[in-house]
């Protein structure tokens, strides 16, 4: 079958994107040299209105060839001593569409940390600088070489995850695009952390492998040969408007098919899992629905995804928009949902990446936590509220919470803010700030303008940015028009105060209730009070009624501190001794604030934000106090533990 | 004939066990002590963390894992001190069971009945070092055991690439069937030599085992039966129990109280299945026909 045009529509009426960038590959597997060889013809067009001198390409695949690769230098990690288990990308001819040998224009380049046994970004100089519109071809012959130690791709046995495999034109960006000052590439070397950022294009595919091997790709499936004398068969996909291009092929792959709407899902899993194929589509389908409503639409008829089998875990928790790898075990109880964590988590990257198609390596919030927030509102919506992650009666664990403590336990979440190049977070850092911290932070945002906002947001969001490059400024336009349009001026002018504080600051947030004390009152200050009340005037920060002769006696101080640098609204619920309830709204701005009543009677008990809405805070213990604290839970617990520990021993002393 | 013996030696342990109930009730009351030495403290630390929070309400659904992370460092050394602690009191437990089994071992014997406490806690000194040594031998064979039983076969399954599918499944399964098996052949061991200690009064806890080997095997047919059903009544009632005390909430301080009393009256019933335990095996050892043991030889 003749390779289709690239820009021929087969899969959408219309292209989703500006197309960019496209690439036609006619490759084979070679499972004795575990080797990915053929050729690839691509295009870049110039789309900015300047003369461009070069081109960059990602050549990820050699950050497997030497543990001096960034990545490696960044992980610790070695590529192996044997030939055999590293991986690299090697270039056999590289012409361009005149037929001019581009080779010895090309060189690696190390634009992030200058490292001269980097070679995961090849600089081309063009022979002639594309002119704005020009459309700039390669023919590239490539073989690449997959590790043996599957870290995100590679092999394994009869095992292939083949991605980051071929060379992949970076992001030209003209000056004002993301901020930018002057035009440029965006192409930056394979990191431990990130490796996305890349213009929607175009594939086409045809690979070429044993027979018996099962494939899954981000492609739809346009064609399949029968096999050849060798035993070999062609098949040859289509995909439009993606990031990325990843397969993987394995004969122990069963293969199961659903459908949402209007999209084909298709899982590979093996076949020992057969009985977590209803969890999987489950998990699928629910972020379908959940992201469609809040978020956008899915625009692609077709979506694969994979559970990898135990000896390819490393291949596990990728995401390429519409081929992702979700993660399991051949046994897995039902009560901890794990692969629907991870099932919902790497879909969720088809829109946060994906369609909008945001720098990992620069903003990584906006990949990872942004996602990471949708995993856990899908998941706590659609697996419980309190119990998303584990649900068993003995132990309940929201997303949510999982993302909340790894953050607020974290003793370096001071050390940066939430704004590094993915590799610039100090050591041990990374997750926590990119995925943890932001998640929380968007939890707490949405806590002060509502869940609906949230999602208005969103949908903004996408409408405005979807198969674009977005950056952080883009996302805070976003909430600043969408929340000024809804509350007004309620928040202020604009939203910046908060980003200012979560994604550029370090500060923590910690709102506390710091005392507060009933006092009686003298006969002259409750004569005063009544003659006040009666005239309709009052010293007390909120106004007291229905207020009885009792009740009279007291005067009331509430303190309320702010421990942390963060400032945030907050409300305050104030409960009185006969069952009245005030709840303050304070800005949260001053270190310490008093609310004093007098003529209510005596509080009973107070709480700062009392629906645990700010989750940046970094302790609920000290939001609340009362002169009664309820001690039945902890009885009830310390019992349990007593008779475990009776029956543990009873049990090992035989 | 073998299923003649096993009824009626698990009918004669259950009397055995209710005639000696006063050694269950000692037995119950020292463990009951013991782990309060932990609980009390650990109570103590979490009501000082806690402070005047209402942070407990999220509690009283069970466990809620923010609500604990949030004591912080205050959660550090609760964990530190708890888990040393419960070390001191499983090595405290396991000397006290020790010491306290040989009482009730002896009111379980023969025609013996029940033992006034005085001279429960005779018997129990008596046979203390022996019962020690026989417990320690043979939680080292389990151990053992378990380690070439289940360590090698799980480490050669999940090292290797063959992790998954059906074949490794069946595997293990069978490893852990043939492990448990062993342990109940271990378990009538350990009580056919602790109650041969007593019924020889002898204290040399190697003949002991000696004894606990060759009985077993001899009379296997109806030992191992009869091990099996009681086990089985056993980790049923252990497994009802812990379900059904972990689920329950009370919500008031009366049902706290409740709680606590419910659920040391079940353990109370735990300790009273392990007395008709060793009472069962007793007894099948006195219906089996005498051995004559010769002093130094088996």
């Amino acid at each position: 079958m003749a390779a289709l045009p690239l820009n021929s529509q087969v899969i959408n009426r219309e292209p989703l994107s500006s197309r960019i960038t496209g690439y036609t590959f006619d490759v084979k597997l070679d499972t004795a040299a575990r080797m990915v060889k053929g050729t690839l013809e691509a295009f870049w067009v110039n789309f900015t209105s300047e003369d461009v001198p070069d081109i960059r390409l990602h050549m990820y695949m050699n950050a497997f060839r030497s543990s001096n690769s960034t990545s490696y230098r960044e992980s610790g990690g070695s590529a192996g001593k044997k030939a055999i288990d590293r991986g690299w990308i090697d270039i056999i001819s590289f012409t361009d569409r005149s037929g001019n040998d581009l080779m010895p224009l090309a060189q690696y380049i190390s634009p992030d940390d200058g490292n001269p046994d980097d070679s995961t970004v090849l600089r081309v100089i063009l022979p002639d600088a594309a002119k704005p519109g020009d459309t700039v071809f390669i023919n590239v012959e490539f073989e690449t070489k997959l590790p043996s130690r599957i870290r995100r791709t590679g092999y394994t046995d009869d095992f292939y995850f083949v991605g980051q495999w071929f060379p992949k034109f970076g992001v030209y960006e003209p000056a004002g695009m993301r901020e930018r000052l002057q035009s440029g590439w965006n192409c930056h070397q394979f990191h431990n952390n990130s490796e996305f950022y890349s213009n929607h294009s175009v594939y086409d595919v045809k690979i070429t492998l044993p027979k018996d091997y099962v494939v899954g790709t981000g492609g739809m499936l346009i064609n399949e040969t029968v096999p050849d004398a060798e035993g070999n068969k062609t098949l040859t996909f289509r995909a439009e408007d993606i990031v990325d291009f990843a397969w993987t092929a394995w004969p122990g792959y069963a293969v199961y098919t659903d459908k949402w709407e209007h999209v084909n899902i298709t899982l590979l899993l093996p076949g020992v899992r057969v009985e977590q194929v209803g969890r999987q589509f489950a998990a699928v389908k629910n972020a379908l629905e959940y992201l469609t409503e809040n978020v956008g639409p899915f625009p692609w008829p077709h979506l694969t995804f994979v559970d990898p089998p135990t000896k390819g875990s490393g291949a596990g928790g990728m995401e390429y928009t519409t081929l992702f790898t979700s993660m399991s075990a051949d046994r897995m109880p039902d009560f901890l949902h794990l692969p629907e964590m991870v099932t919902v988590h790497e879909f969720g990257h088809a829109y946060f990446m994906g369609i909008l198609a945001t720098n990992e390596f620069e903003e990584p919030w906006m990949d990872e936590g942004i996602n990471s927030f949708w995993e856990a509102r899908i998941i706590d919506h659609y697996w419980g509220e309190n119990s998303g992650l584990i649900d068993h009666p003995l132990l309940k664990v929201a997303d949510k919470s999982y993302s909340r403590l790894i953050y607020v336990r974290s003793d370096k979440k001071q050390l940066a803010s939430n704004n590094e190049y993915s590799w610039n977070y100090p050591r041990g850092t990374y997750g926590m700030m990119s995925y943890q911290k932001a998640t929380t932070w968007l939890y707490t945002l949405m806590g002060i303008v509502g869940e609906e906002t949230t999602n208005e947001i969103f949908r903004e969001y996408y409408k405005r940015w979807a198969f674009r490059h977005p950056c952080g400024k883009d996302f805070i336009e976003v909430v600043n028009d969408v929340v000024t349009k809804i509350h007004g001026d309620k928040f202020g002018p604009d939203m910046n105060w908060f980003f200012d504080q979560v994604l550029y600051g370090t500060g923590i947030c910690d709102y506390k209730v710091n005392n507060f004390r009933n006092r009686r009152l003298s006969s002259e200050d409750r004569d005063k009070i009544e003659r006040d009340s009666l005239s309709g005037i009052t010293e007390s920060d909120s106004a007291g009624t229905d207020s009885d002769n009792d009740d009279l006696l007291y005067r009331a101080v509430v303190q309320v501190e702010r421990g942390g640098e963060v400032m945030l609204p907050v409300d305050v619920l104030v409960h009185f001794e006969n069952s009245d309830e005030v709840t303050e709204t304070w800005d949260g701005k001053s270190r310490y604030k008093d609310f004093t009543y007098e003529g209510r009677g005596k509080v009973e008990w107070v709480k700062i934000d009392p629906d645990y809405k700010l989750r940046m805070d970094v302790n609920f213990i000290n939001n609340s106090m009362t002169d009664d604290p309820d001690r039945v839970p902890i009885r009830n617990l310390i019992n349990k533990i007593q008779m475990a520990i009776e029956f543990y021993i009873s049990i090992i002393t035989l | 004939m073998y299923m003649m013996k096993m009824l009626k030696a698990i009918g004669s342990g259950a009397l055995r066990s209710v005639k000696a109930y006063k050694g269950v009730i000692v037995i119950w009351f020292f463990y009951m002590i013991l782990v309060s030495m932990l609980t009390i403290q650990t109570k103590g630390a979490l009501k000082t963390g806690f402070g005047k929070s209402m942070i407990t309400e999220l509690l009283q659904d069970g466990i809620n894992i923010e609500v604990f992370s949030d004591l912080d460092t205050r959660l550090e050394s609760l964990f530190s001190s708890f888990s040393s602690g419960f070390l001191l009191v499983v090595v405290i437990g396991i000397l006290m069971n020790a010491f306290l089994s040989g009482g009730l071992f002896n009111s379980l014997k023969g025609s013996k009945g029940n033992l006034t406490v005085s001279e429960f806690f005779r018997s129990s000194a008596r046979y203390f070092w022996s019962f020690l040594g026989v417990t320690i031998l043979v939680s080292l064979m389990m151990i053992i055991l378990g380690l070439f039983l289940i360590g090698l076969p799980f480490g050669i399954v999940f090292g290797g690439d063959s992790g998954s599918g059906p074949s490794s499944f069946i595997l293990l399964l069978c490893v852990v069937i043939i492990y448990l098996i062993v342990l109940i052949i271990l378990l009538l061991v350990a009580d056919y030599s602790r109650a041969w200690l007593v019924a020889k009064e002898k204290s040399s806890c190697f003949k002991a085992l000696g004894y606990g080997f060759s009985t077993t095997f001899k009379f296997f047919l109806s030992s191992f039966p009869m091990m099996l059903l009681l086990m089985i009544v056993i980790i049923l009632f252990t497994w009802v129990t812990l379900r059904l005390v972990s689920l329950w909430n009370p919500g008031t301080g009366a049902g706290a109280l409740l709680l606590f009393i419910v659920s040391q009256l079940l353990f109370f019933g735990k300790l009273f299945l392990k007395a008709w335990r060793y009472g069962s095996v007793t007894a099948l050892m006195e219906i089996h026909p005498a051995k004559p043991v010769k002093e130094g030889k088996v």
